[in-house]
């Protein structure tokens, strides 16, 4: 239950200035933080970074590929992925005691940005297998991140589809990117007749970007809280 | 109209702009190791690299070791550095190259050209470039987002390129690439606002210079919504749009632009003291316009890409 707050919280809805931006992250990672037992749905880390031209949130995750991979699979590409975690167990000490788990695992590192030309949250990403593997390719990372019900979707609309790959914007490395230029639409779309806080107008976000490519936010931190975010401070 | 006139001259000279290029094939790669002949080329500002491969693998043919390799392949690098192939050839020249800017009545040889490159059709830097398929997609895809984000900044919106007829949208792609600049004015001018209507916010990127002798020279870029007038009393306080005609407007020029985002490097609006910036291989005047810069010199994608170059 969400009862619109009496004083508005978003000075341009359906865009977020950076000043609000950065607030909703703090939100959100407070609550992530406070949150018994820690939350965050096998994420491996989550942390906030200042950077030239704002901040970004990063979301570390690993993903297990066991119950997607079938043995046709493995037979297909059977390199990359056992070579690498190959790789990446010779240099682990703890790597007897994890012996029995042999499924590839795939490392997502989310990088959630506020564009400076759409002003609002944008989402970028990039996949490795293990600690050493090299980035893997749009194929790969559609066949595992993507749920079923969004890739049909998601491949059909730009000139490769709804996820571009791209240079990120601060560190000017290849990285997938979600197309930003519709969010401030389905924002409006979803959230236009409430009086969103930015902790809030970011909780939203998560569920319109991050579920489409496996960034799920755990409900139980939000679940009670939505409504007693502090107002973002004049300055 | 006068204002008109002489913005379509500059664009003409901005489309016409050239650059000899003289591109070498990796020694590792060869056969005959440095002694393959380069492939030389006058090549277009705004044009981008990648376009260059399927003649430059047709021209090394009988020089590469793997004979497996195909045109898409194909990466550029300068003194060790991998290019980023989605930017004009012209801005990278103007980040790596390190020549000065030109200005009026200099000599345009100098010792910096022709540029020389590298083209490497082995060992593709993941790390640092993103992979390019046969069939140019990619790049298209890269162009497309590049001026969807131009767009957006001009307007507010994405509706102008959304309302795009795929006809056009990949016309504009096919003019940039052919550098035929009426099929893309014709095109560009569905997107752009007319000349009388001023744009929302201006679409221009700020590259700072790199750090000397830097091992990974990995660019910063700047950017934050600029509008086309700001407020002319208290200009140190106010970055915030001003309607366009009122009498406390005044339009943005580049020097209150690079001061308001950079006031470091730019401590004056009105004289480049310590740094100043490059377009196109030369100096813009502090005094211009940024609207004004913007419809004359962007790039093809709709952006003007500044380069922030020291001095002295």
């Amino acid at each position: 239950m969400v009862a619109p707050s009496s004083t508005p919280g978003l000075s341009a809805f359906p865009f977020l200035t950076v000043k609000e931006f950065r607030h909703a992250c703090c939100y959100f990672l407070d609550k992530i933080r406070q949150s018994e037992p820690p939350s965050g749905l096998g994420w491996s880390s989550i942390r906030l970074e200042e950077q030239g031209n704002g901040p970004i949130l990063k979301i570390s995750q690993e993903i297990d590929t066991v119950d997607v991979i079938c043995d046709e699979d493995i037979l297909e590409e059977p390199e990359d992925p056992q070579r690498s975690r190959l790789e990446a167990l010779e240099d682990d000490p703890e790597a007897l005691v994890r012996s029995a788990d042999t499924s590839p695992r795939l490392r997502v590192e989310y990088d959630i940005l506020l564009s400076p030309s759409y002003q609002v949250p944008t989402l970028y990403f990039t996949l490795r297998w293990g600690d050493s593997g090299g980035p893997v390719d749009r194929d790969t990372m559609y066949k595992y991140l993507v749920p079923e019900q969004y890739k049909k979707e998601l491949m059909g609309v730009g000139v490769i589809g709804g996820i571009s790959i791209n240079y990120h914007p601060e560190h000017g490395t290849p990285a997938f990117f979600v197309h930003p230029c519709n969010t401030a639409d389905a924002m409006m779309h979803i959230a236009g007749w409430q009086n969103l806080t930015p902790g809030r107008y970011l909780l939203i976000w998560f569920g319109l970007i991050g579920n489409c490519v496996s960034l799920q936010v755990p409900h139980e931190p939000f679940a009670k809280e939505v409504t007693q975010e502090p107002k973002v401070p004049q300055r | 109209m006068e204002t008109q006139i002489s913005l379509s001259n500059i664009q003409r000279s901005v489309w016409e702009g050239q650059l000899p290029l003289e591109i070498i094939l990796a020694p590792a790669e060869s056969r005959t190791f440095d002694q393959t002949d380069s492939y030389l080329i006058s090549y277009p500002r705004l044009s981008y690299l990648p376009s260059l491969l399927p003649k430059l693998r047709a021209f090394f043919s009988s020089s590469l070791i793997d004979p497996n390799v195909q045109f898409n392949d194909g990466w550029f690098s300068f003194e060790g550095v991998p290019l980023k192939w989605h930017y004009p050839v012209g801005l990278l020249y103007d980040l790596y190259a390190g020549a000065d800017p030109a200005s009026k009545g200099t000599d345009i040889t100098n010792e910096f050209l022709p540029w020389r490159l590298t083209v490497h059709f082995n060992d593709w830097p993941d790390e640092e470039l993103v992979r390019l398929d046969p069939d140019g997609l990619v790049m298209n895809d890269a162009f497309i987002n590049s001026v969807k984000e131009a767009d957006f900044l001009r307007n507010g919106t994405a509706k102008g390129i959304m309302s795009l007829s795929k006809e056009d949208s990949s016309g504009l792609w096919k003019a940039v690439e052919g550098v035929d600049l009426p099929s893309f004015q014709r095109i560009s001018n569905i997107l752009l606002p007319p000349p009388s209507q001023s744009f929302r916010n201006i679409p221009i990127r700020i590259f700072l210079p790199l750090p000397p002798d830097s091992d990974s020279p990995s660019l910063k870029v700047v950017q934050s919504p600029l509008p086309p007038f700001i407020q002319a009393s208290n200009l140190s306080a106010s970055q915030s749009s001003a309607v366009k005609g009122s009498p406390s407007s005044q339009p943005q020029t580049m020097g209150t632009a690079l001061h308001s985002l950079l006031p470091n490097l730019f401590p004056s609006r009105r004289t480049p003291v310590l740094a100043k910036p490059v377009l196109h291989g030369a100096v813009v005047p502090m005094s211009a316009p940024i609207e004004e810069v913007v419809r004359s010199s962007a790039y093809g994608d709709g952006w003007v890409y500044v380069v922030v170059r020291m001095m002295g």
